[in-house]
């Protein structure tokens, strides 16, 4: 959808459809890159969403469709609307929340004890403001969401 | 992503650069294995051209923290820009491995 004439420049929204290959969350990881850029975001948000929606996605690609599936639908939106940035991952994968059945990482133990699942969910919990799991129609759709008028200066450790 | 080998003192450096994600994790994995198989269990890595890591490119870290761990070396960091620090905090890779300013002192570490 585009911005009615008048409206600000930063209100902004663009889709991109997602095929279930590998290489697919760096491509669409880049794109945001670009959105944010040319929306001048700020760099710590820009790094923390990429980071989420990169994490995020490649667990789309990488376990909603076991098998070579023809008719796997996978779109990811991003707008900037009301001071608020959001990234919408929607698949037609089988019902998965990654916020609740992701494992929790031990980021305390020892590298021997270490095990990396679940990490890339807690990155995505730690970076961004709001996520937000939902099955709508058949689709997961897991929403990120961050507000720009608070610049997250604090770090989150 | 690119990595450039090379020593200091009795460290083996690896410079990564570029970008680490699903894509090319295992690359990287590869590379890091390659120079412990060579003897290099006292690791550096520099990442002062290292513009972005995701938790696939953490867990080819964590394969060779393990392995130099073993092997009564380790994994000393050096270089990091403020973002990747981030997120090797957030990870708890700060309790893992220890961070340095520059690859002397990364390499240092070891003695």
């Amino acid at each position: 959808m585009r911005p009615a004439a008048g409206q600000i420049e930063l209100d902004a929204s663009l889709e991109v459809r997602v095929e279930p290959r590998p290489a697919e969350p760096r491509r669409v990881a880049e794109i945001f890159e670009r959105f944010a850029e040319e929306h001048d975001l700020p760099p710590q948000v820009l790094m923390r969403m990429e980071l989420a929606l990169d994490e995020a996605l490649t667990n789309v690609v990488s376990y909603a469709f076991p098998e070579e599936s023809g008719d796997a639908v996978i779109t990811v939106g991003m707008d900037i609307r009301e001071r608020r940035v959001r990234i919408c991952i929607e698949d037609n994968g089988p019902p998965f929340d990654p916020l609740t059945e992701a494992p929790e990482p031990d980021v305390e133990a020892p590298a021997e004890e270490r095990e990396i699942g679940g990490l890339g969910v807690h990155l995505a919990k730690t970076f961004v403001e709001t996520l937000r799991y939902e099955r709508v129609d058949g689709r997961n759709r897991l929403t990120l969401e961050q507000s720009l008028e608070d610049q997250p200066e604090n770090s989150p450790s | 992503m690119k990595v450039t080998t090379s020593t200091s003192g009795t460290a083996s450096v690896a410079a990564v650069e570029g970008r680490v994600d699903s894509a090319n994790a295992k690359d990287l994995d590869q590379e890091l294995g390659a120079i412990i198989d060579s003897g290099g269990s006292r690791l550096v890595v520099d990442c002062s051209n290292l513009r972005y890591i995701s938790s696939a490119g953490l867990r080819a870290l964590l394969v060779a923290i393990k392995r130099t761990n073993k092997e009564g070396g380790g994994v000393a960091m050096c270089n990091v820009p403020e973002h990747i620090r981030e997120v090797l905090e957030v990870s708890g890779f700060t309790r893992l491995t220890k961070v340095f300013g520059t690859v002397e002192e990364a390499a240092g570490s070891f003695a």
